[in-house]
């Protein structure tokens, strides 16, 4: 198969291979970028929190009118967690200052060392009088949890500022504070910078704990966890509770913390799963709005290529049948359109390609995304040949089908 | 003739029944989804309140430790410490002046069938209901001299005071919060500013749903010790308790100033700097960050409140509606050049260019507005789809007039663009080149 005389054909009737070739090179350019936004988007919205078993784990907290003193306080952090530990199905129950991807938390500048001008990180407090450990299931890779003797007791009434001796930190943590370390525990980190920043020892580094904003990309994993209770009018417990108990267990837990209470108080309780569709629901929205227009790209581009292929068809019957009257195969026929339509798409392909880039270096440098990976630009090719073969297989075969009385006859 | 060539464009559109309805279809549907998009992002960054947006302004300033400084860098510290608004509220400057922050606060109904609960609620200085042009449906706010004396008061939302109170007036209602009695002295009526930029900040439900429930005097938040529900940014040591907030540098509210004119900005900027200067000499602000001062829309992009993912949607949404374009374009090409013996008759018969431009033209135009019209019908499912994401994007996703007009505008405008190029190819046909090949 010559490509040269199709090539001369094609150059001498421009306009609408051109506008055929536009069309797959617009397509190609949102479409390889719309996927890539949505491979980003979905790979973040499963990302492990750190915690193990998530099915099996809620957060529960009552929040009471009174406040009160630090004995109070304690005796009622005490009995609530005994409470919730008294219900058949509850396998652990932990005190905590925030839940992962639940929007709302406390955050603290970390520095390596106190002269440094900037801190190095910014990180989620997660402070306990438990094991987070051992409640959420955290994989512990170095080092040790926390003892009771751990625990320190702070009540900001009274008290200024309190930071932790010992700290559990993230491994993503003890790689911003340490690049070049192996081995991080009996490590110091400063809280913010400066002479008066207070030290705490490394003693842990678990695997993952994810921050409560959950940040697309960066520091999403950036958790400090520190064995502090703080008194406030409200606490927050995790629970684990044994496979498949947890929405039983969840209402035997309110009833049994307001029966307990004997005074007005609140609870509200809510699920990790949950937790994790609030924080992906609009990046999941997005998502299927970037799915649904690619699919109607490639309905309009494949539309685009039918209808010209059609035409270029009934534009040359007369010439379909000379050709065959002369001896050519149905085949050579079928092939001479898809060989035309391959030029055409190739053109688009390469014009496309080059779109892509531009259109990635645009986004990165107005949102928040990366570079576009190779293998994108590897693919979409593939796929919009193939897309267009399949679109001008009928309108090509039905012109091969011509016989050559008919098309000479005609004209 | 006009007329005539409209009918002979509406019934070209039965000739190529596939070839049309798939151009009108690209068309509905290039037109939909930007519109929809366009729509949120209309909708995110409409003027809240145009009367004043321009007179209403937001100091921003900087007052971080000298640490970590780097010269000329942006801003990021968006709210204000407690001793900085208390001197503001205090300074003559503007005509009005407000804090504001936001508060939880638990509710003891006096009625045995409601449950103990929580409700968001605003802490903000007298001014700011007739700052914000608030309406009332029952009362009035506070004034300053009942802010100056920590009066426990509280302004309601309509729904919460139908809530407590049913259909009757709520006026003079006690109402029991946070272990203290205040009493109601006003009921909003329908306010629903979007966004809800009096707070945009740790606004409760987010910038554009969510209310406050109620309203109580800044003053008398502070003097009973509620701390702000919200973002609260520290960058040293504080004190013991709400006293060691409210003495700290830590920000966590929020200020506006009302100016009579607009040009009034200068003399406020200035009075900003030498407030900041002042403040230097006792060892605040050390940085010396040169202060800013925004109106309404100058806030809300500092807040990029328009968000990202709308502003992406809204980009490839046109980058699709362009490869509609370009589609239609080359179907048309194709629906017109089966076409160029009838134009050859037409023109040995007399016609000029003009007219075959006239009426391909026109033929054109009437594909669009069947494309604008399907488009439109689109849009509504668009939007539809697009509210079910959130409460958010359910306020937001509504089609108002100008939209409407528009998408009629785009589609129409849109084809005709597209429909430029077959046009003026129909019209290069040689009549006696045609004629001959017959």
């Amino acid at each position: 198969m010559e490509i040269r005389p199709i090539l001369s054909a094609l150059l001498r009737n421009k306009t609408a291979p051109l506008l055929v070739a536009i069309q797959v090179a617009i397509s190609l350019a949102i479409l390889t970028n719309a996927m890539y936004i949505v491979q980003l988007r979905q790979e973040a919205s499963v990302r492990s929190s750190g915690i193990n078993d998530e099915a099996s784990v809620f957060h529960i907290t009552s929040s009471r009118l009174q406040r009160k003193s630090m004995d109070d306080f304690k005796a009622v952090l005490q009995s609530e967690k005994q409470i919730l530990r008294a219900i058949p199905g509850v396998v652990s129950v932990a005190q905590t200052s925030q839940v992962p991807m639940s929007r709302s938390g406390s955050r603290s500048s970390i520095s390596v060392d106190r002269l440094q001008t900037l801190p190095s990180t910014t990180v989620d407090n997660y402070n306990t009088s438990d094991s987070l450990v051992k409640t959420l299931g955290l994989k512990l890779i170095a080092g040790r949890d926390f003892n009771p003797d751990d625990v320190l007791e702070y009540d900001p009434r009274e008290q200024s500022d309190l930071r932790p001796r010992v700290v559990i930190v993230t491994k993503a943590v003890a790689k911003e504070l340490y690049p070049n370390e192996a081995n991080v525990i009996g490590k110091s980190m400063f809280w913010g910078t400066g002479n008066d920043s207070d030290e705490s020892k490394i003693i842990g580094v678990v695997e993952s704990l994810q921050t409560t904003e959950a940040e697309s990309t960066g520091r999403f994993e950036d958790s400090v966890i520190a064995p502090l209770t703080t008194v406030r009018s409200s606490n927050t417990y995790f629970v684990r509770v044994e496979a498949g108990q947890r929405d039983r267990v969840m209402k035997e837990a309110e009833s049994a913390l307001t029966k307990a209470a004997g005074e007005p108080m609140i609870v509200r309780m809510d699920t990790i799963d949950n937790e994790r569709f609030k924080r992906y629901r609009s990046d999941k929205a997005l998502a299927w709005m970037l799915i649904t227009v690619s699919a109607l790209l490639m309905l309009v581009t494949a539309s685009g290529i039918v209808g010209m292929s059609t035409l270029w068809v009934a534009q040359r019957r007369k010439q379909i049948g000379v050709r065959r009257a002369l001896g050519a195969r149905k085949v050579d026929i079928l092939r001479y359109f898809i060989t035309e339509n391959i030029l055409i798409t190739t053109g688009g392909i390469v014009l496309g390609t080059m779109l892509a880039v531009g259109l990635n270096q645009l986004l990165v440098s107005q949102f928040e995304l990366s570079k576009l990976p190779f293998q994108y630009l590897f693919f979409a090719p593939c796929v919009f040949w193939i897309l267009g073969v399949a679109a001008v297989y009928v309108p090509a075969l039905r012109g091969a089908s011509i016989s050559p009385a008919t098309a000479t006859r005609g004209a | 003739m006009i007329q005539y060539y409209f009918f002979l464009g509406i019934r070209s559109l039965r000739r190529n029944p596939v070839l049309t309805s798939l151009m009108v279809l690209t068309l509905a549907i290039g037109v939909a989804a930007s519109v929809s998009t366009l729509t949120i992002l209309h909708m995110m960054s409409t003027d809240p309140i145009p009367s004043k947006s321009d007179r209403l302004f937001v100091p921003v300033m900087d007052n971080s430790p000298l640490e970590g400084y780097v010269p000329g860098a942006p801003i990021e510290e968006t709210q204000l410490s407690y001793p900085d608004v208390t001197n503001f509220l205090k300074a003559d400057q503007g005509v009005r002046r407000a804090a504001v922050y936001g508060v939880q606060m638990t509710l003891e109904p006096s009625r045995p069938d409601l449950r103990v609960a929580d409700i968001q609620g605003l802490a903000v200085s007298a001014d700011y209901f007739a700052m914000f042009e608030v309406p009332f449906s029952q009362g009035q706010g506070w004034t300053n001299a009942e802010e100056k004396n920590a009066a426990k008061v509280v302004v309601l939302s309509q729904t919460l005071s139908e809530k407590l109170f049913g259909k009757e007036s709520a006026l003079g209602k006690r109402l029991r919060m946070q272990n203290n009695e205040y009493q109601v002295i006003g009921v909003l009526g329908k306010w629903n500013p979007l966004p809800r930029f009096t707070h945009l900040i740790n606004g409760s439900g987010g910038s554009f749903k969510g209310e406050d429930e109620f309203y109580i005097p800044f003053n008398t938040a502070a003097v009973v010790e509620i701390g702000p529900s919200g973002s609260m940014w520290c960058h040293g040591p504080m004190g013991a308790g709400f006293k060691g907030i409210l003495a700290s540098d830590c920000t966590w509210l929020q200020f506006w100033f009302e100016t009579a004119t607009a040009s009034d900005h200068t003399k406020l900027l200035n009075y900003l700097n030498a407030y900041t200067a002042d403040q230097k000499k006792v060892g605040r602000y050390p940085r010396g960050a040169p202060n800013l001062l925004l109106n309404v829309k100058e806030w809300m992009s500092f807040l990029k409140i328009v968000r990202d993912d709308s502003k992406l949607s809204a980009w490839l949404a046109f980058g699709f509606l362009l490869l509609c374009l370009v589609n239609t374009a080359g179907l048309l090409l194709a629906k017109f050049s089966v076409r160029s013996s009838e134009v050859g008759v037409r023109r040995a018969l007399g016609a000029s260019r003009a007219d075959i431009f006239m009426q391909f033209f026109i033929e054109t135009g009437v594909i669009g507005l069947v494309g604008g019209l399907f488009g439109l019908v689109l849009s509504f499912g668009g939007l539809w789809l697009i509210s079910r994401q959130s409460g958010e994007m359910a306020v937001l996703a509504k089609m108002d007039w100008n939209m409407l007009v528009l998408t009629f505008i785009l589609a129409v405008s849109a084809s005709v663009l597209a429909g430029l190029l077959p046009t003026w190819r129909a019209c290069q046909v040689t009549p006696a080149l045609q004629l001959k090949s017959q």
